[in-house]
């Protein structure tokens, strides 16, 4: 099959040098694609799991896959085995034979790191590896980072999935059809994005739970059923401008469906436009997630996210390393995706060579 | 401790009469002067002619039929709990957290954080509860009350000083005003209507000062029980009717109490000042005296109680209750600074009051909890005590029965089922849940996971939870958390569609329990009996939890329990007449319960604590043993040379002796 427009044509490669040549958001992307590849691989670096158990002659790799109780390690309980504990029994044991070899930062993001003790904040503590000390619940905050920020980023790609594949088609369609269509859309749109978005989110989310439960899915509906209009206006004109062109009728005398002609044709050279916005929607999601799960509508507890965390952090104002760390987190995060978002747009427009500045 | 005791959701209340109390009433019309004035005469034709259809409960008598020979009471003999050399004036700072929506004190949104300012702290009972002898109590509005030898009647002597605070005395026209008040369909206001027609039998009038309630059971406390209400004036209600909420929802009304709000103090969305009723008619009556104090009563409106804290530290307000860990050992810890300089002083005060009963609410209708063995697995599988040592940091500690805190135990010896991971386990393997799957979760033969999703409402349990969860793993039980809205959590468990609740209901302070509300099978199913009073057909097969078909929602038998057996000892126990009795049969109650548990004992804290700036004053031995907040009998003073001198200190940082004070005369052993 000829997939023509996925292969990097020359125009684009033009572009994807020019990005490149932005250091700011290049070495921004650089960042921020480590992060998320290391964030896919966090069981591996922040995790109460151990990497490698030798017990007896036996290999076991914990991390991914079913819990090991206390008993298949000789221990009492029958519950999931706690690694650190485990680990220090058999350090203790002069033998050497069994160890047990854990992550970077050995805490899940749910669990009391100091069991026994009150629950309340600790200022970061090296010689316990909690690195950015815990929360008001003695559970470990840079795991609750970590995990907060791939929640982050999961619930960004299906929050852009989702506006883009409704906005893009609803845009696209008014542009194309013109006309009576394209004005009911618009008026409804105008409607439905005047409708206050944190209001109403907060409303909905409050009243959704009674019978669904709240969780990632439901909160991802609630926002994309609110935020998709942004799109259609971009794509609407941006497809009105492409419809009058002659490959178009080309396509049109060739006798191609609607839908050939929106997206085989005509969306591949709006794309640029999308993709500009691609970061400042990661943004504002990460940014929409992070204010609801602030105010209590976000996901259930104990899920981890930065939200709750800055919540915990503003009435924890005396523990200031809580509110330290979701806010550097967060602030380094959204002007990472803006350093990249503004270099994409340079690298994208158009108008490069443009005289007037 | 009006007679509006039904326990309610400690924050739910506002919020769910705001939304759930039916129609609204109409709307006034354009000329609210003239409809006011039509309104006047309708309330008196109205009330006219509910006297007339209902002579059997307006009963007027001339006062020489009042019965000879009653032993009347004033409660004199009881020891004073306010210190009578307290100061009079000054202007004390506190907080409410929210602007009120309304000046009433009934009907829709009159549940807010004001309401204690305008009725329940200020506004003197007929009779009133003595705080600190249980069961024991003083004359309010009446100079003298007497119990009628048939036990179920009660006379009062209106205090003939007993004045509104506009000049105009009480009489037994506002208490009929009260009665067709409290039992009018325009009250719009279910629950009092409710109430006032089921627990009061007749109104008997004698003449302007002398009245008797009759009441539907003997009990032991019944001039506590049923004497404990507030008249409302009826000159100042005289256009009560239909559309009456929106009239009065900014009207001031005449008090009877030591405080007043008036229109030119409320500063819209900031704050509101109450001010001391000029020459109070019970300034100098025995057990008022004393009380009361400050002349002005500032209350700011600060929504996050974080901030109050803050602006407690900073001096605005005078007083902080610091019932939470965090602001007890991380705010406000010994070593702040005005603490160490004694400027502010932290006290902490063990309380004798029925307590908040938090816990686990499972709901016997939900399978498998319908199963007593899971039941007992999910009491074993919560770490409670864990969540009060830590969580609470040792100042809560695990409920052992559903009644902790009433003057005696209701049952001797019942203690809490304790965390216990292998008892969960044996129990739960006894309901067939006996393989632990991949994700550590047990499982029954049908491959059921042991699962359970926790309902909570507001915001106060978001991090408690967690904890609970995390400890009931080892158990193989998983804990799902659903934190909603207080509105619409509680909605949810009042129409019984929860798993398990953690929820807490607010009692009044009373000599004993309730139980009917909670546990008797009508409140949990509409054909829990049938007509001729038998336990429906479900209910007479083997099976130990019968379960009819229809769920009655809107009740707080949110575990859904329905057992014969105990519905017949709730129904002999609420008509017990004498303490014994009640002991006895409370104490079979709470037996079944603790058998049949469906509720997990949550955690009660047995003491109130706070701050204050050192000028504001205290009686010997603080506070008074029923005391459910620092103001709520307004035993406190403030001491104006000790608030110049302590304003001087903070400028030049003068140091006076400080530390924490406690008081545990009336800690329970």
């Amino acid at each position: 099959m000829n997939l023509p427009r996925l292969r990097v044509d020359p125009l684009t490669h033009k572009k994807l040098q020019r990005f490149r040549s932005i250091q700011r958001g290049y070495v921004s992307f650089l960042i921020l694609a480590t992060a998320v590849v290391l964030s896919l691989a966090a069981e591996l670096l922040v995790n109460s799991r151990a990497l490698v158990v030798r017990h007896e002659g036996r290999w076991h790799f914990p991390t991914y896959g079913r819990i090991h109780t206390g008993k298949e390690f000789g221990l009492d309980y029958a519950y999931e085995v706690n690694y650190r504990e485990l680990g220090r029994k058999f350090a203790a044991d002069p033998s050497g034979r069994n160890w047990v070899l854990l992550p970077p930062v050995p805490y899940n993001p749910l669990e009391n790191c100091h069991p026994g003790e009150t629950f309340r904040p600790r200022p970061p503590d090296w010689a316990r590896q909690n690195f950015l000390g815990t929360d008001q619940i003695n559970r470990d905050i840079l795991a609750r980072l970590v995990y907060g920020f791939r929640n982050a980023l999961a619930f960004a790609a299906a929050f852009i999935v989702l506006t883009y594949a409704v906005g893009i088609s609803l845009g696209c369609l008014m542009g194309y059809f013109g006309g009576w269509f394209d004005l009911l859309v618009q008026r409804l749109i105008e409607i439905w994005s005047n409708i206050p978005f944190l209001f109403v989110v907060i409303i909905v989310a409050s009243i959704v739970p009674a019978g669904i439960g709240m969780n990632l899915g439901v909160l991802l509906a609630i926002v994309v059923l609110f935020s998709w209009t942004g799109m259609t206006y971009y794509m609407r004109s941006a497809t009105y401008r492409e419809k009058a062109r002659d490959y178009v009728h080309a396509a049109q005398v060739l006798g191609a469906s609607t839908a050939r002609i929106l997206f085989r044709h005509i969306l591949p050279n709006v794309l640029s436009t999308i993709v500009t916005f691609i970061p400042f929607t990661i943004a504002s999601s990460i940014s929409a997630l992070t204010a609801l799960d602030f105010l209590g509508f976000g996901l259930p507890p104990p899920t981890p996210s930065w939200g709750e965390l800055l919540r915990q952090g503003t009435s924890n104002l005396q523990s200031p390393w809580i509110v330290a760390s979701a806010f550097s987190a967060l602030v380094l995060v959204l002007v990472l995706v803006t350093f990249i978002g503004e270099a994409i747009r340079e690298a994208f427009d158009p108008r490069k060579f443009t005289l007037y500045q | 401790m009006r007679p509006s005791p039904r326990p309610f959701p400690l924050l739910a209340a506002a919020l769910l009469l705001a939304a759930g109390c039916g129609p609204s009433a109409p709307k006034e019309g354009a000329a609210p002067a003239t409809a006011a004035a039509a309104g006047a005469a309708e309330m008196e034709a109205d009330l006219k002619r509910t006297l007339a259809t209902e002579p059997d409960f307006y009963v007027f008598k001339p006062i020489a039929e009042l019965p000879a020979g009653l032993a009347w009471q004033d409660g004199a003999a009881l020891p004073d709990f306010a210190d009578p050399n307290a100061r009079k004036g000054g202007t004390f700072n506190y907080y409410i957290p929210d602007f009120p929506r309304t000046l009433r004190t009934i009907g829709p949104d009159a549940t807010g954080g004001i309401r204690p300012y305008l009725l329940d702290y200020v506004e003197p009972p007929f009779i009133a509860p003595h705080p600190n002898v249980a069961g024991g109590a003083y004359a309010g509005l009446v100079a003298s009350w007497a119990v009628g030898p048939d036990g179920q009647t009660i006379f009062y002597r209106i205090d003939p000083r007993a004045r509104w605070s506009d000049g105009r005395p009480l009489t037994t026209e506002d208490v009929v005003f009260t009665l067709y008040f409290m039992r009018s369909p325009h009250l719009n206001e279910p629950w009092y209507n409710d109430y006032y027609k089921k627990n009061y039998r007749q109104l008997i009038v004698y003449d302007r000062l002398t009245f008797a309630t009759v009441h539907p059971e003997r009990k032991p406390d019944l001039a506590v029980r049923f004497g404990n209400w507030v008249p409302y004036p009826r000159h100042a209600y005289a256009d009560f009717g239909p559309g009456w909420i929106e009239r009065f929802q900014w009207r001031e009304t005449p008090k009877l109490g030591a405080y007043e709000l008036k229109a030119k103090d409320i500063d819209k969305g900031r704050a509101v000042t109450l001010s001391r009723v000029k020459d109070w008619w019970a300034a100098d009556k025995r057990f008022f005296r004393g009380r009361y104090n400050p002349d002005r009563y500032r209350l700011e409106v600060i929504r996050d109680p974080d901030k109050a804290v803050e602006a407690f530290a900073r001096g605005d307000l005078d007083l902080m209750p610091l019932g939470l860990p965090k602001y007890w050992y991380e705010t406000l810890p010994e070593t702040h600074p005005e603490v160490v300089a004694g400027r502010i002083l932290r006290y902490k005060f063990y309380n004798r009051t029925p307590r908040p009963d938090w816990g686990l609410w499972i709901n016997r209708a939900k399978a498998p909890l319908d199963n007593r063995d899971v039941r007992v697995g999910i009491q074993h599988a919560s770490n409670i005590a864990l969540v009060c040592a830590q969580f609470f940091r040792g100042d809560a500690e695990q409920m052992q029965t559903r009644s902790d805190g009433y003057g005696w135990r209701m049952h001797p010896t019942i203690t809490a089922r304790p965390f216990d991971p292998v008892a969960a386990r044996a129990a739960f393997a006894r309901a067939g849940y006996t393989t632990q799957g991949e994700d550590g979760i047990l499982r029954n033969a049908a491959g059921q996971r042991l699962s359970f999703t926790i309902t909570a409402y507001g915001q106060a349990q978001r991090d408690l939870l967690p904890v609970l969860k995390q400890e009931a793993l080892k158990a193989g039980l998983e804990f799902k958390l659903e934190i909603l809205d207080t509105t619409t959590g509680w909605k949810k468990m009042q129409e019984k569609n929860h798993e398990i609740a953690l929820a807490a209901l607010s009692r009044s302070v009373e000599l004993y329990p309730r139980y009917w509300e909670m546990y008797h099978g009508t409140n949990a199913y509409a054909d829990a009996y049938t007509k001729d009073g038998q336990p429906s057909k479900a209910a007479t097969g083997a099976e130990a939890n019968p379960k009819p078909s229809q769920v009655v929602v809107q009740t707080n038998n949110m575990t859904m329990t329905f057992l014969p057996e105990l519905d017949r000892l709730i129904e002999a126990y609420d008509r017990a007449e004498t303490l014994d009795e009640i002991k006895r049969l409370a104490a079979a109650i709470e037996q079944l319960i603790h058998d049949d548990a469906a509720w997990v004992n949550g955690w009660q804290r047995p003491f109130l604590r706070g701050g204050a700036w050192r000028h504001v004053r205290w009686p010997e031995g603080f506070n008074v043993a029923q005391a459910r907040d620092l103001e709520e009998f307004f035993v406190h003073w403030i001491d104006p040379d000790l608030q110049k001198e302590t304003a001087e200190a903070r400028r030049n940082g003068r140091q006076f002796p400080g530390g924490l004070r406690t008081f545990d005369q009336f800690k329970q052993q």
